[in-house]
């Protein structure tokens, strides 16, 4: 501290002596960057991103084929967590040779473009939590990125996209879904501003999805069982948000076990909707239950807990925690390292970029650049296909402001972020078909009108604040009708069919058949627009080096070229 | 910010423990529960810079604006925002209480409720205002007459999570330290100083 006498100091307008400044420091402070909160690390609670010194040594006791001991404590001691990581994800079998393996040596198998990724997975197969870390520790963002890059189940990347308004309003999210379409989104995602919308919010990604383009699946983000019920009547055709945590008293917070979660994801499967779970790194710590872990060993047991489930995906990439490892040294590091734990585990991995994490450009994109450029199943899950003050997942890292910058990153590398340009013609036409659809469906079901004005709106909105408002109180009372009625996927189906909405209502009934084939609940399934399953059984990532695996290339590298924006010698 | 985090509180509060909080009677009482460390701990400062006093001076100021009673108690057992809102609630008369954090995170409860589905929540602690804290007082003091307010009004700042999160963590690991598990809530006497 300064002596108020000293010659440094000087005096404010308010004669008050303050410090000296040096005007650089000055600037600094007003920049982006420094409205993010940072933190330092405190291991004891586990805010650290990797390696704590209380995350255990990597170990294994196996007797009689079973495990006995795992990472330092006993079979007796074990919490539900350990429990069933043990019991579900862990082969025995093969665990006493794997972990005998070097970390570092596991670790250059994962960069090294002439060991295969089924040899990878073999040998995840067997090994503990803490051995997982260990690996991932030798590992600096560049390897972990060429680990993404091989290790990710779908040889094409692609990504997921936000659609939701603050106000819930339908025919815009109709018309934003069918702009997402264009864009090739493979999965679009909507939640709610209020509960009693989540079924006309289903509605408008379904209708409006299918109108953008065949085939791109859509998912209504609410309470658990209102979601399963979507899902069931065919009004949304995937689900995402079952989440999982990484210790014992995590879970109880949320009055959950690993085996009602189990549950909840069979209950999807036994009726063909594809669904994977969600976890991340930061969110034991948040709910004070991290016991002085650190964050990424946690995440590696949820990770595991979902290969134990048996679900076919996982989104993390610390998703609704992003504020907690961002803050900490090394996080972004932690957040990549569970993007590829995920993939070596053979799960889909939908990799997060997916909630406001920072004030600054730079930040915002260096993030984001750690799962674009090695590709993933969903680099984002998902981008704000509308301006983030619409974004009702409390706002993306990207938002629809920002899709020619993103796309020009694209254009520039090479590389697939899972999106493509699109003409502004294109966008209204679709935008407006989809309103209309909407309008028509909604009175062939007797639902409140959808005026002439609105869809005019929604056509040219660039978020909710261009939309006049609806009576949310007729609205939510005919949603709930709705839901009580039993309308399904098939009388959305009948209603566009009726009213000359042949191709849409076509693209709804494909969706319905999905179900029943079930080939989309593959590992990593998304659709193309003729409804063929791109899967990692069908696609699978063969990447091994220069020559191998996907590469941007033909029609899709075309589009993605001709951009708008560029001039041509015919234009000057 | 941290300059701000680091000075005294604007207003200050002596609370003064009278005993085991007891089930009240009377049905014009609202229950102020607070959690173990809020008042004369953390720096008696939310996470946003609010002094603690100021908070509770707004919450009772808004009971009292509809004749309802303002009954403060401390819950020992969780830092659990829902924990402490529903416990107040049981203790309350009216069976509404409003409860809060160190960091400012407030809620409305009701004890017929399951205790994770409060009936207002206010999770963006720094987007709250001494005048918002004012209204929360006033429509749980509406709903104790058996009223049915408008929501209070809520701000929601998509940025809040870069600037706040990892803080806002801190805040309530250090507030699990002073839990105190298995121990009851205790009934608070409230005097202001400036």
């Amino acid at each position: 501290m300064l002596d108020k006498t000293d010659n440094t100091t000087q005096s404010t307008a308010g004669d008050q002596p303050a410090t000296k400044r040096h005007k650089r420091f000055e600037a600094l402070e007003k920049r982006d960057v420094n409205q993010d909160g940072f933190v330092k690390e405190w291991p004891e609670v586990g805010l650290i991103a990797m390696g704590s010194p209380n995350d255990p040594a990597p170990a294994i006791r196996i007797e009689n084929g079973e495990i006995v001991g795992m990472d330092g404590v006993d079979r007796a001691d074990f919490d539900l967590v350990d429990e069933f990581v043990a019991r579900t994800a862990i082969d025995a079998s093969v665990a006493e040779q794997m972990m005998a393996m070097d970390a570092t040596e596991i670790a250059r198998k994962i960069v090294d473009i002439n060991v295969s990724r089924a040899e990878v997975q073999k040998i995840f197969t067997g090994l503990t939590p803490a051995k997982i870390a260990a690996v991932m520790d030798e590992m600096n963002v560049v390897e972990m990125m060429m680990g993404l890059q091989k290790m990710r189940a779908r040889r094409t990347p692609s990504t997921q996209g936000h659609v939701t308004n603050v106000k819930d309003n339908p025919v815009l999210m109709a018309a934003d879904a069918a702009e997402a379409g264009l864009y090739d989104y493979s999965e679009i995602e909507t939640t709610v501003g209020m509960i009693r919308y989540a079924p006309f919010n289903a509605l408008a990604l379904l209708v409006g999805g299918q109108t953008g383009r065949g085939g791109i699946i859509s998912q209504d983000a609410v309470e658990e069982a209102m979601e399963l019920q979507l899902g069931l009547r065919g009004l949304t055709t995937y689900a995402e948000t079952v989440s999982v945590y990484g210790t014992e008293d995590a879970f109880r917070d949320g009055d959950d076990t690993p085996w009602s979660k189990a549950l909840l994801a069979s209950a999807y499967a036994s009726r063909g909707i594809k669904m994977r779970f969600t976890s991340g790194t930061g969110a034991e710590v948040q709910m004070a239950s991290a016991q002085g872990k650190s964050m990424l060993y946690l995440e590696i047991k949820c990770v595991m807990l979902s290969k134990g489930v048996g679900v076919q995906g996982l989104q993390n990439g610390s998703i609704s925690c992003i504020g907690v490892p961002a803050s900490v040294p090394g996080g972004i590091r932690a957040v990549l390292a569970e993007n590829l734990v995920t993939t070596c585990l053979d799960l889909e991995v939908a990799s997060g970029n997916d909630q406001s994490f920072s004030h600054s450009p730079f930040r915002r994109t260096a993030r984001t650049l750690m799962q674009m450029l090695p590709g993933t199943d969903l680099i984002f899950s998902g981008y704000a296909t509308v301006p983030n003050y619409d974004d009702m997942f409390a706002g993306s890292n990207f938002d629809c402001d920002d899709n020619d910058d993103y796309l020009m990153i694209s254009r520039d590398l090479k590389v697939d972020g899972g999106i493509v340009p699109v003409s502004e013609s294109d966008a209204i036409a679709a935008r407006n078909k989809a309103a209309r659809a909407l309008q028509a469906v909604f009175e062939e079901l007797g639902l409140p009108r959808i005026t002439d004005e609105e869809i005019e709106a929604a056509t040219y909105a660039h978020g909710s604040k261009d939309m006049p408002d609806r009576d949310t109180v007729q609205d939510t009372k005919a949603a709930t009708k709705m839901m009580e009625d039993g309308i399904t996927g098939m009388d959305v189906v009948k209603a566009l069919g009726r009213r000359g909405f042949t191709d849409v209502a076509s693209n709804v009934l494909e969706m319905q058949k999905q179900r029943v084939s079930g080939d989309y609940l593959h590992t990593s399934a998304i659709l193309s627009r003729d409804f063929k399953t791109i899967a990692a059984v069908n696609d699978l990532n063969d990447y091994q080096g220069p020559g191998t695996g996907y590469r941007l290339d033909g029609e899709r590298w075309q589009k993605i070229s001709d951009v708008r924006q560029a001039l041509g010698p015919e234009d000057i | 910010m941290s300059e701000q985090l680091a000075s005294p509180p604007a207003v200050e509060m002596t609370l003064t423990e009278r005993g085991p909080a007891k089930t009240g009677t009377a049905p014009d009482e609202v229950v102020i529960a607070i959690s173990p460390a809020f008042g004369d701990q953390m720096k008696r400062k939310t996470l946003h810079g609010l002094a603690h006093a100021a908070v509770i001076r707004e919450f009772c100021a808004g009971i009292e604006e509809e004749q309802v009673k303002a009954r403060i108690v401390r819950v020992w057992r969780s830092a659990d925002l829902a924990a402490i809102g529903f416990d107040g609630a049981k203790l309350s008369g009216s069976g509404i209480s409003v409860a809060i954090q160190s960091r400012g995170t407030a809620l409305i409860h009701q004890r017929d409720l399951v205790p994770l589905a409060p009936m207002e929540l206010f999770p963006q602690a720094p987007s709250l205002a001494l005048s918002t804290f004012r209204h929360i007082g006033k429509n749980a003091a509406k709903y104790a007459k058996g009223d049915s307010p408008s929501p209070v009004p809520q701000v929601n700042d998509p940025m809040a999570r870069p600037k706040w999160q990892a803080i806002a963590s801190i805040y309530h690991i250090r507030e699990t330290q002073f839990v105190r598990q298995g121990e009851k809530a205790v009934e608070l006497d409230v005097e202001f100083h400036t």
